[in-house]
C-alpha cells in the first residue's frame, strides 16, 4: 500500500477499506455522550465502521438525540452497571464480535480494568499496553508517531522495547513499510548520568540483534537531528534516522507529554492518539477532543485492525 | 507595584522584534565575544554592531578572526580586536573583561562551552553570583498570534531539585523585569495538571506555587502543576475547569528536566519554523550562547536580549 503521509490521506484509507472490505465495527463503552455518538455517526456515514453502543438505554437515546442520531442504525446493549459495561463492550471484541474496543463516558480506570480482565479482556501475554499520538505537521511529508507520551508514565528498558514494537505495529498499518524509529533524549551522545541516552543505545542494540523487529531504531538522538537533516548533517551524524525518523520514542510521560502538547499547541498540525498491545486496537479520546480528531482516531484504529487481519 | 493580571505590559502580538528597538535605548552595551572563529557568531556580532544593538569586542587569535571575518564576509573594521591566540587565555580575558566592567556581557564563539562555563564560575575574576546558571529561551510563536513564551531550562541544568527549580524561577523572573513583564506568569508544567503522588514533576509544581503564595518566590505568579495545554490556551483550560490566574496565559514554562525542555523548544524551533532568544542567566551578567543552528535573526535576537538584561 501507498505510505499514508497525512491525517486526511488516512481518512481516504479508511474510506477505502469500508468500501472493499466492508466497515470495523466499535465496541462501546459507556456510549452516552453527544460528541462521542457524533464521531461515531461520521465514521458509520463515511462507511468504515459501524458500532456496538453498549449503557444505559436511556441516556444513550438522550444523548443520541442530541447528536441527531438515529440509533436505529446500531446495535444496542442496555447495561446500567458502570464496570459491567466495560465488561460488556470488551467482550463484544474478545469474542470478535467486534474489531475495535472504544472508550465512552465509562471512567478511564472501569474502562482499563474490563481490558485486563484475564477472561473476556484483551492482554496479548505480558505484552505492554502502550499509547501513541499520531501528528501531521505542516512542513513535513510524514505523519509522525510519539510514544509513549500518555499511558506508561516512566517505563523501564523492557517496557520501552515493547512500546517501540507496538508503535512500529501502527506505522506499518499507515504503510510505512520499515519505520525509522528515532529514541530521544536531550543530546545525541551517550552520556552516563543521563539515562535516556543509555536505553536509547541499548534500544539500538536490540535492534540490530532481532530482538526489536520491522523497523530501524537509532538514537539517542536530540529532536533537531531526528526530523533536521541539516542538523544532522552538521552534528556530523551519519544514520539512516537521522532527519527522517517516523516515531519518536521519549524517555518517559513527562517530556513525552510536553513535546506532543508543543506540537499540538505551536505548530500547524493534526493530531489523534491510539492504545496500542493488545490483541485489538483501542480507541479512548478525551471529551475535550474534537469530533475531527475523535474521527481520526476511529480510522487509524480501522487502518490497523485492517493490517492485522 | 499592582499586580499586572495580564502579566506583560508590552500589547500581545509584538512578538520579539521590541528586543531590538529595547537595546537600542540609550548607551549601547559591549559584549565581549571568546574565540569567534566559526558558528556565525562573528556574523552575529558584527551585525549587532553594525545595526547599533551592541558594541562587540572580539578576543582571540587576530589573525584567526581576521580570516574568518574575510571567509564569512563580516566587516568588522571599527570593531575592537583583543589578540590572545590561547583558547583558554582569550576565555578568561573575555570574562575578566566582564567582571571589571570594561563589557556588558559575554557571549561564546567556537570555543567549549564547559571551557567559557568554568571561567564564568571562577572564584577569583568570574561571574558568579553564588545563584544557579540557567537557561531561558523565549520563542515567539506565530501560531499563537506571534505571543512571547520562555522556556527554562531546556539547556543546562540536567534533573534540578527543587532548590533548583526556585533559582531557575528567579533568575527567569528578574530577566522579564527587565524586558518589561512586571509579574511574569510562570507555569510550573507536569505531564497532568492534578498532583500525582507518582509524578514527582507534579508534586515539585505544587510545593513552587506554595513557595509563591507564600513570599518565598517573588515578582511573579506561580502555579502547577499545569499541563502545556492548559498553561498556553485559556480554551483547554476551560474545558478541564482550572481556574487560575496562570493557566492559558503563561509567560514562561518552567519543564521538569532537559529532555521535556529539549523537546518543547526544539519543536518550536524546528517544528514551526519559529524564532526566539537565548540568553544563560544566574551570573553577574548574561551570557550568550547561540548554537550554529540558529538562525542568523535569532542569533541578534539572543544579543539583544544580552544587552537588555544586561543594561538591567
Amino acid at each position: 500500500m501507498e505510505q499514508i503521509r497525512s491525517l486526511s490521506q488516512l481518512l481516504e484509507h479508511a474510506k477505502k477499506i469500508g468500501a472493499e472490505k466492508g466497515p470495523k465495527k466499535l465496541s462501546v463503552a459507556m456510549a452516552e455522550d453527544a460528541g462521542l455518538l457524533a464521531a461515531i455517526e461520521e465514521a458509520r456515514k463515511a462507511g468504515f465502521a459501524e458500532a456496538i453502543l453498549v449503557g444505559n438505554g436511556d441516556k444513550m437515546k438522550a444523548a443520541a438525540d442530541q447528536a441527531g442520531v438515529d440509533l436505529s442504525d446500531y446495535e444496542l446493549i442496555d447495561e446500567r452497571d458502570e464496570p459491567a459495561m466495560g465488561i460488556a463492550a470488551v467482550t463484544q471484541v474478545s469474542s470478535k464480535k467486534a474489531d475495535i474496543y472504544m472508550k465512552g463516558q465509562i471512567h478511564t480506570n472501569n474502562f482499563l480494568r474490563a481490558m485486563l480482565n484475564k477472561e473476556c479482556g484483551l492482554r496479548r501475554g505480558k505484552n505492554t499496553i502502550s499509547h501513541c499520538y499520531f501528528h501531521s505537521v505542516e512542513g513535513f511529508d510524514r505523519v509522525f508517531f510519539i510514544a509513549d507520551a500518555a499511558f506508561n508514565m516512566y517505563p523501564d528498558l523492557a517496557a520501552k522495547a515493547d512500546i517501540t514494537q507496538n508503535t512500529v505495529g501502527l506505522a506499518r498499518a499507515f504503510g510505512v513499510a520499515e519505520p525509522k524509529v528515532a529514541v530521544l533524549a536531550a543530546v545525541e551522545v551517550v552520556n552516563p548520568d543521563m539515562p535516556a541516552t543509555l536505553e536509547a543505545a541499548a534500544l539500538t542494540q536490540m535492534n540490530r540483534r532481532g530482538q526489536i523487529k520491522n523497523c530501524i531504531v537509532d538514537g539517542p538522538f536530540a529532536l533537531d537531528n531526528a526530523v533536521s537533516e541539516e542538523s544532522a548533517r552538521t552534528k556530523g551524524i551519519v544514520s539512516p534516522v537521522a532527519g527522517k525518523a517516523d516515531i519518536f520514542i521519549v524517555p518517559n510521560i513527562d517530556s513525552g507529554n510536553m513535546l506532543a502538547k508543543a506540537i499540538v499547541y505551536f505548530s500547524k498540525n493534526e493530531t489523534a492518539g491510539l492504545i496500542l498491545g493488545a490483541s485489538a486496537p483501542i480507541v479512548l479520546t478525551s471529551r475535550a477532543d474534537s469530533t475531527r480528531s475523535k474521527l481520526l482516531s476511529i480510522a487509524a484504529a480501522v487502518a490497523l485492525s485492517d493490517f492485522q487481519k | 507595584m499592582t499586580a499586572d493580571v495580564r502579566g506583560s505590559s508590552r500589547p500581545a502580538g509584538e512578538g520579539l522584534d521590541f528586543l531590538i528597538a529595547e537595546s537600542k535605548k540609550g548607551r549601547p552595551m559591549t559584549l565581549a565575544l571568546a574565540c569567534p572563529y566559526g558558528d556565525d557568531a562573528l556574523g552575529a556580532a558584527c551585525r549587532a554592531q553594525r545595526e547599533g544593538v551592541a558594541r562587540a569586542v572580539l578576543i582571540g587569535d587576530a589573525a584567526r578572526i581576521r580570516s574568518t571575518a574575510e571567509r564569512d564576509g563580516c566587516d568588522i573594521t571599527g570593531i575592537t580586536l583583543v589578540d590572545e591566540p590561547d583558547d583558554d587565555r582569550a576565555v578568561e580575558a573575555s570574562v575578566r573583561m566582564v567582571s571589571s566592567g570594561e563589557a556588558d556581557f559575554l557571549m561564546k564563539g567556537l570555543v567549549k562551552t564547559s571551557t567559557l562555563l568554568k571561567a564564568v564560575l571562577d572564584k577569583e575574576w568570574g561571574l558568579r553570583t553564588g545563584s544557579l546558571l540557567s537557561h531561558l529561551f523565549l520563542f515567539e510563536v506565530a501560531v499563537l498570534g506571534g505571543r512571547v513564551i520562555g522556556v527554562s531550562d531546556g539547556g543546562m541544568n540536567t534533573y534540578p531539585d527543587l532548590g533548583a527549580k526556585v533559582k531557575i524561577i528567579e533568575n527567569a523572573v528578574a530577566c522579564f523585569h527587565r524586558i518589561g513583564t512586571p509579574q511574569p506568569k510562570i507555569a510550573a508544567l507536569a505531564a497532568v495538571e492534578a498532583v500525582n503522588p507518582d509524578m514527582k514533576a507534579t508534586l515539585e509544581a505544587a510545593a513552587l506555587a506554595k513557595m509563591n503564595e507564600r513570599g518565598q518566590i517573588k515578582g511573579c505568579l506561580v502555579d502547577g502543576p499545569l499541563a502545556l495545554d492548559n498553561a498556553v490556551s485559556e480554551e483547554a483550560a476551560r474545558i478541564k475547569g482550572i481556574s487560575s490566574p496562570v493557566a492559558g496565559s503563561a509567560d514562561m514554562l518552567l519543564v521538569p528536566d532537559i529532555e521535556s525542555g529539549n523537546f518543547v523548544g526544539k519543536v518550536l524551533m524546528y517544528m514551526t519554523g519559529g524564532k526566539g532568544a537565548g540568553v544563560i542567566l544566574g551570573a553577574r551578567k548574561p551570557i550568550v550562547l547561540t548554537s550554529r543552528f540558529d538562525s542568523v535573526e535569532t542569533k541578534l535576537l539572543s544579543i539583544s536580549l544580552g544587552a537588555v538584561v544586561a543594561r538591567g
